[in-house]
């Protein structure tokens, strides 16, 4: 990753939703972007130029702009039409990026394009989230990461935000090893991130 | 095992590549379905042997433009249906009328320090008659923007309109029992003719109350009786005592009405009389 100062920025075109640009590099702002808070707060996996990633939850294509500045390939999916439009014309602009339209939850709607992937990055506001997660899997190489952004408040806003993650843990660890768990405090509210290892 | 892929289909003989027309190759990708059981990722070396492209870069260019058109189809796709821009009319409607009020309260306060003897009280006036006598008296910025306000007015009037018989050809049903207008509020609220589709009674009955929902089931408030359907004059007009009834009486009409809106498209009168019938029924104090 690369930082100026304590500023977690990335290389490449900017001007994508107004972000600043520092000495040439975009700021990449932990308040707007989860993964950028997870790194900020000094965990995450380290995104390199010959990783392929699969992000899930693409939404208009912000953070997953960034990703795309650091990794070689960033499958990006996304379910709504509005936001899918704008994440078409970053695909447009960044010749990395493979936009697809679907289901996250449905991985046999996109199965057909996928290959192996180093990364499987998630963040779906669906009370299935840990459940969608394992379904995504197959498309992991062994020893292959993934990172859930789990939004606590979208599975369940009854449950406390710590049991909540501490169920998604569990289940988690049935098909995973979890690698580190924290909360993205004081970035994001209720957002812990998971991140965790498929097993050789 | 036979293994279908965007570029083509690979078995243990080798693998039939698509061509490499994206247009084409988008359109027999639409109708591809993997079984997970049996599903490997593949590698792009094998669209290469496949003969589809050459290198690393050609592959993922024209898989990117292969996903660029599916992308484009389903979100046209999704545009298609009739709700989706009555969905964006009444949000728009919905801001107007926030908007207006907002401006003629600000028009109002203006208007009363340059008239040091006008006052509202013991006159019910609302905001929306103080504009009259605003655009008379005032002279200036003021009353350019009173004029302004006004013709805000009139066309969050036409779309008012233009919101209530758009209702009533996408949702006949629900238009039917709880006017144009409401109609189009639940389905905004919603999020489209489907998801209300699929709502049950209960849901529907609440839509608009979340916060008052979930305060609830955080504990300690009462439940909401109505959200949107209290709009609706069968819910306040009803007397208090029996006012949750009609509320849960009409959503679970609604709840049928939207499912005979979205898989039928038109209005079925033998429902709706006795719909109608029953919600009457329901607002008839014991």
């Amino acid at each position: 990753m690369i930082w100026l100062g304590n500023m977690l920025v990335s290389p490449g075109e900017g001007g994508v939703y107004g972000e600043r640009t520092l000495d040439g590099y975009r700021v990449w702002d932990p308040y707007r972007s989860k993964l950028a808070a997870l790194y900020t707060l000094g965990g995450g996996v380290e995104l390199t130029p010959e990783i392929r990633v699969l992000y899930l939850g693409a939404a208009n294509g912000t953070t997953v702009s960034h990703v795309a500045d650091y990794v070689e390939t960033v499958y990006a999916v996304e379910f709504a039409p509005r936001p899918m439009q704008d994440l078409l014309e970053v695909a447009r602009r960044r010749r990395n990026i493979v936009p697809i339209m679907a289901d996250a939850g449905r991985p046999d709607e996109y199965a057909p394009f996928m290959e192996g992937v180093d990364l499987v990055y998630q963040d779906v506001a669906q009370p299935n989230q840990v459940e969608i997660a394992l379904k995504n899997i197959v498309f992991l190489k062994p020893g292959g990461h993934l990172i859930l952004m789990l939004k606590t408040r979208s599975v369940d806003v009854r449950q406390d935000p710590a049991e909540v993650l501490a169920g998604a843990r569990a289940g988690l660890e049935r098909h995973l090893d979890v690698a580190d768990v924290r909360w993205l405090d004081p970035y994001h509210h209720d957002h812990a991130a998971i991140v965790c290892t498929l097993r050789e | 095992m036979l293994q279908r892929y965007w570029f083509g289909d690979v078995d243990e003989e080798g693998c039939r590549g698509a061509g490499t027309d994206p247009a084409a190759l988008a359109g027999r990708a639409a109708e591809l379905r993997t079984g997970m059981e049996s599903y490997v990722p593949i590698g792009w070396e094998a669209a290469r042997d496949c003969g589809v492209v050459r290198t690393r870069e050609e592959y993922v260019d024209l898989l990117r433009s292969v996903c660029t058109v599916l992308a484009r189809q389903k979100i046209a796709r999704a545009y298609q249906g009739r709700d989706v821009e009555l969905l964006q009319m009444v949000r728009m409607l919905d801001e107007l009328d926030n908007v207006i009020n907002l401006l003629s309260e600000r028009a109002a306060e203006w208007y009363q320090v340059t008239n040091p003897s006008f006052s509202r009280k013991y006159r019910s006036l609302p905001a929306k008659k103080m504009l009259a006598i605003v655009r008379k008296g005032a002279r200036g910025g003021l009353s350019d923007v009173s004029d302004e306000i006004e013709r805000l007015s009139g066309a969050r009037s036409r779309l008012m309109r233009e919101v209530s018989a758009r209702a009533d050809e996408v949702m006949p049903n629900t238009s039917a029992l709880i006017g144009g207008l409401v109609a189009a509020r639940l389905l905004s609220r919603a999020g489209g003719l489907a998801t209300l589709a699929r709502m049950p009674g209960s849901t529907i009955q609440v839509l608009g109350s979340e916060r008052a929902l979930f305060s609830h089931l955080r504990g300690g408030t009462p439940p909401p009786k109505h959200g949107i359907i209290f709009q609706h004059r069968r819910v306040h007009n009803a007397p208090k005592d029996v006012r949750g009834r009609v509320a849960r009486v009409l959503a679970a009409k609604l709840a049928i009405a939207a499912r005979l809106d979205y898989y039928r498209g038109e209005a079925v009168p033998e429902f709706l009389e006795g719909a109608q019938a029953r919600i009457d029924e329901a607002g008839v104090e014991a």
